[in-house]
């Protein structure tokens, strides 16, 4: 796209990612999207929210130290994932042994979080939708072509297995999406459809 | 689950036509139908094919063919999304999930994703074996930990519980501690079962006879050896078991049933005259010596030869079943003050806060009637599951065995052989001064009578090119009567071919369009009548223009009050939803399949590069928006 970025709302990065101005991307040095990622507006990415190597761990584990030395990875993206607006990912965390540390977070490709959810899974599949106002909590485990509900609240430790949709508070399985779910074009497959159009109007 | 606007739906045909006939639908259009009562004549009215046919109506009325009506009560079970639907290749017809079969093809725990075998799915009562667990409160997942956490590299060897990261329960609140952080499930077995027994089926049976033997020799006799005798010193096994109830009652219902169920069929065994009556081996438990000997009366004209005798000897003396007499076979003497003892303690205590709720009871043992009773309940497995067409038994589905895997050895869904059909109100820019519709029409607020362009993208998955008929009702069926015009019934859709053939053919041009159509982007481009709006390598899009009807009732009701006072009889669908505008589109598809080998004619020498022309026809409804009371 020829640079007319100076006046639009996304940022477009090299690949491909589109990420909104007004989006809050913290330590954005422990992130990696992998490319064609939508951010909207006021989605909050936490990356500064990595793991400290064993050796920094007793120290505060509430204040981490930077550590210039290899930047441990916070969050990860895959392809033409969206993340709506007000949306927020935070790595998750557990206390272990008297240390509360952080662990990444791994989401994967074509996978829609909608607006306002917070998603603090351990990691999340490809082809997950997270409907708006639902909430992944930490350390679970969303895999591939699950669907978690709007408002939905997926407890701590939860595994939502794949082709199930979750829904409720806590979260309980409800249902199972159909086989043809993430082809591309239908529901659970509109991920390009959805990046194409980002920044158009 | 309701979608946002705008939705496409597929109408499975197995409402109509339960035995799915290819040969059917070719005639269907010359095969009366019945027609329901409630159906306006407007609504019967079908646009077939040709474009210039909406204006003339009446003309029409004499086709037979049904329209498709989304506010049936029926269309209900005959709607799908799209993506659920599958395709039988033999049946040559769309199928969803009821006119298909299941076969459970592996179970697994749908926390830890391991396979339960098939041969331990039973013995452990359909539940996880390993660590899986669920609140009983509020059915959040369990995790395992330390109670106290062990700052340091120090081994922890502190004890585990089990505690909800939703609403922080945690064994503890029912007392439970567990030494090892693995097995918890007998662990909690032996914890639950005061006898330390493994209380599931099978394994319980003879758990519960070993603890018998163990406690009380006495009562293994009375069960196995003489059920007669102890029957008729009734009071003398009466006082035995009241003896023993104190220290030995079975705590669990499991192990209860688990007794009762053995001594049942101990008795069974015992009193009934043919070891080998089929009441009494087949079936778990069987019917006390009365029913027993009237079955085998009635049965015994079968059985002549060896039972007659023994039916006789028996009406003399008839062995007679007793009943569970003490604790060891399963009897639970009521207490006589626990109810009075529950009503103190509600009365007491904790109050409606210590009681358990409904949902928390219905997965609990019968007995549990508090909070602190309520023990974690293992997680319930999940199945992976082959489908099967009900009509022809040919495997439409098959998962991949392993839990983690979301692969399919077989998988055919609908959308590889019909058009996918995506809807987008289509937005003009503002600069076309002909059209009349608003930049982008909110489609939750549509204005009644205020023309509304959609665009209806069908994307072919076949390799082979397809040609669609598309025919809808010139005004939607229902009160609220929206006109619906597709521009541009008919027209082609390219083959779903390989993506790089594409690539390397004309890199120049990556939607390769009708010249005229590419002519045409960039410039203004509006709806016109017999051209489609836009093409390319497997999919093809037309515009349907939509009329809002008016909302009976409303202010802009005004134009038509005579129609409508005249249909209100005849339109008896009830009037929740009338705002939402659904178009029912029927179409029609034809394409030339390579024919497969088992349909190839056997007289002919078949070419192998035989063509087979084969059409496919059904009903799909689009879900345009809500029509708003006022203009």
């Amino acid at each position: 796209m020829p640079p007319k970025a100076a006046k639009s709302e996304y940022i477009e990065t090299d690949t491909g990612n589109k990420i909104s101005r007004r989006s809050q991307i913290h330590g954005t040095q422990h992130i990696i999207l992998g490319g064609k990622t939508v951010i909207q507006a006021e989605a909050v990415i936490r990356g500064d929210l990595y793991r400290i190597p064993s050796t920094a761990a007793s120290t505060d584990p509430n204040n981490p130290p930077q550590q210039p030395n290899t930047p441990s990875v916070a969050i990860t993206v895959g392809r033409y994932s969206y993340i709506s607006k007000s949306a927020i990912l935070r790595p998750p965390s557990r206390l272990h042994r008297g240390v509360h540390s952080y662990y990444p977070l791994k989401i994967g490709d074509h996978v829609f979080v909608g607006e306002s959810a917070v998603v603090e899974a351990a990691s999340m599949g490809n082809h997950v939708h997270v409907g708006a106002g639902a909430t992944v909590g930490s350390m679970a485990i969303v895999k591939d072509f699950s669907v978690v509900l709007e408002g939905a609240a997926v407890p701590p430790g939860m595994v939502v297995p794949s082709w199930c949709v979750v829904g409720g508070r806590p979260a309980r399985i409800v249902g199972e999406v159909g086989e043809g779910y993430g082809v591309e074009g239908a529901e659970g497959g509109l991920a390009r459809e959805r990046y194409r159009v980002v920044g158009k109007s | 689950m309701s979608r946002p606007f705008p939705y496409t739906y597929v109408s499975c045909p197995c409402a109509d036509t339960p035995v799915p006939d290819p040969a059917r639908k070719r005639r269907s259009r010359e095969s009366p139908q019945k027609q329901t009562p409630e159906r306006t004549e407007a609504a019967k009215e079908v646009d077939i094919p040709k474009p210039q046919q909406t204006d003339d109506e009446n003309g029409q009325t004499d086709d037979e063919e049904q329209t498709f009506d989304p506010r049936s009560p029926r269309s209900n079970f005959s709607l799908y999304p799209p993506e659920q639907l599958l395709y039988c290749e033999d049946c040559h017809q769309i199928k969803c999930s009821r006119c298909i079969t299941e076969e459970i093809v592996s179970w697994y725990c749908p926390n830890c994703l391991f396979e339960t075998p098939s041969s331990m799915v039973k013995t452990d009562g359909n539940r996880c074996g390993r660590n899986c667990f669920n609140c009983p409160s509020c059915t959040a997942p369990l995790a395992v930990s330390t109670i106290e956490n062990v700052t340091g590299n120090g081994a922890q060897q502190g004890p585990w519980v089990l505690s909800c990261g939703y609403c922080m329960w945690t064994t503890l609140d029912i007392g439970i501690k567990f030494d090892k952080p693995t097995n918890i499930r007998n662990q909690l077995q032996k914890m639950t079962d005061a006898t330390a027994q493994p209380a599931f089926d099978t394994r319980s049976r003879q758990g519960s006879r070993a603890f018998g033997d163990l406690k009380s020799p006495l009562s293994t006799l009375t069960s196995v050896a003489d059920g007669q005798a102890a029957a008729r010193d009734g009071g003398e096994g009466q006082s035995a078991s009241n003896e023993d109830t104190p220290e030995n009652t079975l705590s669990n219902t499991d192990s209860r049933f688990a007794a009762l169920k053995s001594f049942y069929r101990t008795q069974i065994s015992e009193t009934s005259n043919s070891p080998n009556d089929p009441m009494g081996s087949d079936f778990g438990f069987s019917s006390p010596g009365a029913l027993n000997r009237l079955m085998s009366l009635y049965a015994s004209s079968s059985r002549l030869s060896g039972l007659y005798g023994g039916n006789k000897k028996s009406k003399s003396k008839p062995p007679v079943m007793r009943e569970a007499l003490n604790a060891s076979e399963g009897l639970r003497i009521a207490p006589e003050d626990e109810e009075n003892a529950v009503i103190e303690r509600l009365a007491s205590e904790g109050g409606w806060d210590s009681v358990a709720s409904i949902e928390q009871r219905s997965q609990q043992s019968p007995e549990v009637r508090f909070v602190d009773e309520l023990l974690p309940l293992p997680v319930l497995l999940r199945t992976k599951r082959a489908k099967r067409c009900k009509s022809c038994k040919h495997i439409l589905v098959k998962p991949e065995t392993k839990p983690q895997s979301t692969r399919f050895r077989i998988r055919l869904i609908a959308l590889s052989y019909i058009p996918l059909p995506t809807l987008r109100p289509l937005t003009l820019p503002s600069s076309s001064s002909s059209a009349p519709s608003t930049p982008s029409p909110d489609l939750n607020a549509l204005s009644p009578l205020r023309p509304v362009h959609v665009l209806l993208t069908l994307k072919n998955h076949m390799f082979d090119p397809v040609r669609i008929t598309l025919a809808t009702p010139s005004v939607t069926p229902g009160r609220v009567a929206s006109k619906v015009t597709v521009l541009c019934p008919q027209f082609d859709i390219g083959a779903n071919s390989d993506v790089w053939d594409e690539a390397l053919q004309g890199a120049s041009a990556p939607i390769t369009g009708d010249p005229r159509l590419t002519g045409l982007r960039g410039h203004e481009k509006t709806p016109e009548a017999g051209k489609v709006w836009d093409k390319g390598r497997n999919w093809t899009t037309v515009v349907l223009e939509v009329i809002p009807g008016t909302l009976p009732g409303s202010e802009a009701d005004t134009s038509n009050i005579g129609n409508e006072s005249g249909d209100d009889k005849a339109v008896s669908g009830s009037t929740q939803d009338q705002d939402v505008l659904e178009i029912p589109v029927f179409v029609h598809m034809e394409w030339d399949a390579e024919a497969q080998l088992e349909q190839q004619n056997v007289g002919k020498a078949s070419k192998p590069d035989d063509l087979v022309a084969r059409e496919l026809a059904y009903w799909m409804v689009l879900g345009v928006g809500k029509i708003q009371a006022s203009l």
